[in-house]
C-alpha cells in the first residue's frame, strides 16, 4: 500500500509560513507609522504595506491552500508539485521587488525600476500557479459550485495582476506606455478585482466546501449558491471593466453599468451570508471546532464591510469609507477566514505528515489533539475585537487609537502563529503518541 | 496464543476501531466507513468509503486498515475495495458516534 500521498500539496506549510511572516511584516510597516492613515493612501509604506497584505499574506495563503484544496475537489493531482514552488519563489522575489520600488519611486529611478520587474515576476509567479490548479480544474469538468467559483476567480486574479503590471509601468516608465497613464486613476478597480473578483468570489468557493464538510451540514447550495457565483461573477465584471472604461471614456452608460456591478455584489454578498447562516443552522455537527465558531467573525466583517461601502457610495463620499472598507476586508473578512481554517489546515496537514504513516501501525492522535481550542479561541477573539475597534477608530479619523487596535492584532496574530507553530511540533501531544512522530517536515511528502 | 485464534469478521472489525479519519477524530467502523467486511481463510475483503471524495488522507486511511487488518494473528492477506456509492453521510455512523458528533437519531 502507498503510504505517501499524491493528493498532498508538497509545499503548501511553507507557503502558509511566508504568508504570516509577511502578515506580520505588514502590521509592522502600520505600527511604525508608514502606512495610512498615519500617511498618505498614495504613500509609500502604504503601497508596501498594502502588497505585503494582498500578495504577500492573503495570495500566498489563498495559493497555498488552493494547492491543498483544488486535488480535493477535482479528485486529481496537481499539474505539478514543484510548480508551486516556482510559483512562491516568483511571487516572493516579486514582492520584494515591487516594495524597494515603492520607496524607490521618489528617492531613486533605478530602484523604482524594481517596481515593474517585480510585478512582472509576480506575475509569473501567478501565472504558474493559475496554471497549477487550473488544468485540474478544467479537466475535471463539469464541476460543482466550489470548482466553478475558484475557477471564476482565477481568471480574476490575472486580471488583477495585468492590471497592477500596467500601473507599475504607468508609474515608472510613462514615456513607454503614455496610453496607460490614466489607468492610475484606476488603482479603485485593480483592488475591487482582486480583493472582489478574486479573493472573495475564491474564498466564497472553498468556504463553500469547507464549512459543509467540517459541521456535517449538506453540500448542495442550490439556487442560492449558484446565484451567489452568477451574480458575483457579473458584478465584479461589470464594476471592473466599466470602472476600467471610464479612464478612457466618460459615458453615462458606464456609470449606470458600474452602478448596477456594485447593485449585483451586494446581492450576490447578502445571499452568500444567508447561505453561511444556513450552512450553520442545518448542521449535523452540533459541537463544532473553534475555526468553525470563529469563522463566523470573518462572515460578520464581510457584511460590515459592505454596508460600510454602500453606504459611504449612498452618500456620495466614497473617499471616506473606502480605507476603512477595504481595511475591513483586508483584515476582518479574507485575514479573519484565512487565520480561522489555518488553524484547522495546519495541524491536519501536519498529523498527515507525522503520524498518517504510523495509522493502523500505532497509537496516533486525533488533529483535534495537535491543538488546544480554548487557547486559540481566545487569540481570535482578541484578534476581531481590535480589528472591529480599529475600525472606529479609522472612520473616527484617530491614527493613534487605529495604530493601538493594530498593536492588538498584532499580539492576536503572534499568538496564533505561536499556536500552528505548536500543533506543527506536536507540542500538545501527550507521550503515548509520540513514538509514533516523525521528525516535523516544511515540504513533504514527495512527489 | 496467535495459533489458536480463527479470526472472524468481528475480530477484524473490533480490530479497526483503532483506525482513526483524523479530521473527525473519530473511529471508521463507527463512521460507517466500512460497508461490507468478509473473512474467509485468513483472507480479508472490506468494502469502504471515504466521507469525502478527494480525501487529502484517503491513502493513509486506506494503508491504516490495511496494516491494522494484516498484522492480526491468522490474517495471510488484505483486499481493500474503495468505493463511492453509497456516497458517505453523517447517517451511516453507529449511535454511539452520533452522539459523540451530537447528531440527533
Amino acid at each position: 500500500m502507498a503510504t505517501l500521498s499524491n493528493r498532498l500539496s508538497r509545499w503548501t506549510l511553507l507557503l502558509f509560513a511566508c504568508a504570516l511572516v509577511n502578515f506580520l511584516a505588514a502590521q509592522g510597516l502600520i505600527l511604525a507609522g508608514m502606512t495610512w492613515p498615519a500617511r498618505a493612501l498614495s504613500a509609500p509604506g502604504t503601497l508596501a504595506a498594502v502588497h505585503l497584505l494582498v500578495i504577500g499574506w492573503l495570495l500566498l495563503m489563498m495559493l497555498g491552500a488552493l494547492f491543498q484544496f483544488v486535488p480535493v475537489i477535482t479528485a486529481r493531482p496537481l499539474t505539478s508539485q514543484r510548480m508551486a514552488l516556482w510559483a512562491l519563489i516568483g511571487i516572493e522575489v516579486g514582492l520584494g521587488g515591487m516594495i524597494c520600488g515603492f520607496f524607490g519611486i521618489t528617492a531613486s529611478p533605478v530602484l523604482a525600476m524594481a517596481l515593474p520587474a517585480g510585478a512582472t515576476a509576480v506575475l509569473l509567479g501567478v501565472l504558474a500557479a493559475s496554471w497549477n490548479v487550473g488544468v485540474p480544474l478544467v479537466r475535471a469538468r463539469p464541476l460543482a459550485l466550489p470548482g466553478r467559483m475558484v475557477l471564476t476567480g482565477l481568471v480574476f486574479l490575472v486580471i488583477t495582476v495585468m492590471l497592477g503590471l500596467s500601473f507599475a509601468l504607468a508609474f515608472t516608465v510613462p514615456a513607454l506606455a503614455p496610453y496607460l497613464a490614466g489607468l492610475l486613476n484606476a488603482f479603485g478597480d485593480h483592488a475591487l478585482a482582486g480583493l472582489g473578483g478574486w479573493f472573495t468570489l475564491t474564498a466564497m468557493g472553498v468556504s463553500y466546501k469547507l464549512l459543509p464538510m467540517f459541521m456535517l451540514a449538506p453540500e448542495d447550495r442550490g439556487i442560492p449558491g449558484d446565484c451567489v457565483h452568477i451574480l458575483g461573477t457579473l458584478g465584479f465584471a461589470l464594476a471592473v471593466a466599466a470602472g476600467v472604461a471610464q479612464v478612457w471614456v466618460s459615458a453615462g452608460f458606464l456609470r449606470i453599468a458600474q452602478s448596477s456591478g456594485y447593485v449585483a455584489i451586494t446581492i450576490a454578498v447578502a445571499i452568500y451570508l444567508w447561505d453561511i447562516r444556513r450552512i450553520y443552522r442545518t448542521r449535523r455537527r452540533t459541537a463544532i471546532e473553534v475555526h468553525n465558531r470563529a469563522a463566523v467573525g470573518a462572515f460578520g466583517f464581510l457584511g460590515l464591510a459592505a454596508a460600510l461601502a454602500i453606504s459611504s457610495l449612498g452618500t456620495g463620499r466614497p473617499a471616506a469609507g473606502a480605507p476603512v472598507s477595504v481595511f475591513l476586508v483586508v483584515f476582518g473578512w479574507l485575514g479573519g477566514l484565512g487565520l480561522t481554517q489555518l488553524y484547522k489546515i495546519i495541524p491536519f496537514l501536519t498529523w498527515l505528515g507525522r503520524y498518517g504513516s504510523a495509522l493502523g501501525r500505532a497509537s496516533v492522535p486525533r488533529v483535534q489533539d495537535l491543538v488546544r481550542e480554548r487557547r486559540g479561541g481566545q487569540w481570535f477573539v482578541l484578534y476581531f475585537a481590535a480589528i472591529l475597534l480599529g475600525s472606529a477608530f479609522a472612520l473616527s479619523g484617530s491614527a493613534p487609537g487605529f495604530r493601538s487596535c493594530i498593536a492588538l492584532v498584532a499580539l492576536a496574530t503572534a499568538g496564533l502563529v505561536t499556536e500552528y507553530w505548536r500543533a506543527w511540533r506536536g507540542h500538545y501531544v501527550q507521550a503515548r503518541h509520540a513514538e509514533a512522530a516523525i521528525p516535523p517536515f516544511l515540504a513533504s511528502p514527495r512527489e | 496464543m496467535d495459533a489458536a485464534i480463527t479470526p472472524d469478521r468481528q475480530y477484524v472489525l473490533a480490530a479497526l476501531h483503532e483506525v482513526i479519519d483524523p479530521e473527525l477524530g473519530y473511529n471508521i467502523v463507527d463512521l460507517g466507513m466500512v460497508y461490507e467486511l468478509a473473512v474467509d481463510a485468513g483472507v480479508v475483503k472490506i468494502s469502504m468509503t471515504m466521507t469525502t471524495p478527494g480525501c487529502p488522507a484517503q491513502d493513509y486511511i486506506l494503508a491504516g486498515v490495511y496494516e491494522r487488518a494484516r498484522s492480526l494473528p491468522g490474517i495471510s492477506a488484505v483486499d481493500i475495495n474503495l468505493v463511492w456509492e453509497p456516497a458517505w453521510s453523517p447517517q451511516r455512523m453507529t449511535p454511539i458516534a452520533k452522539a459523540h458528533f451530537g447528531i440527533q437519531e
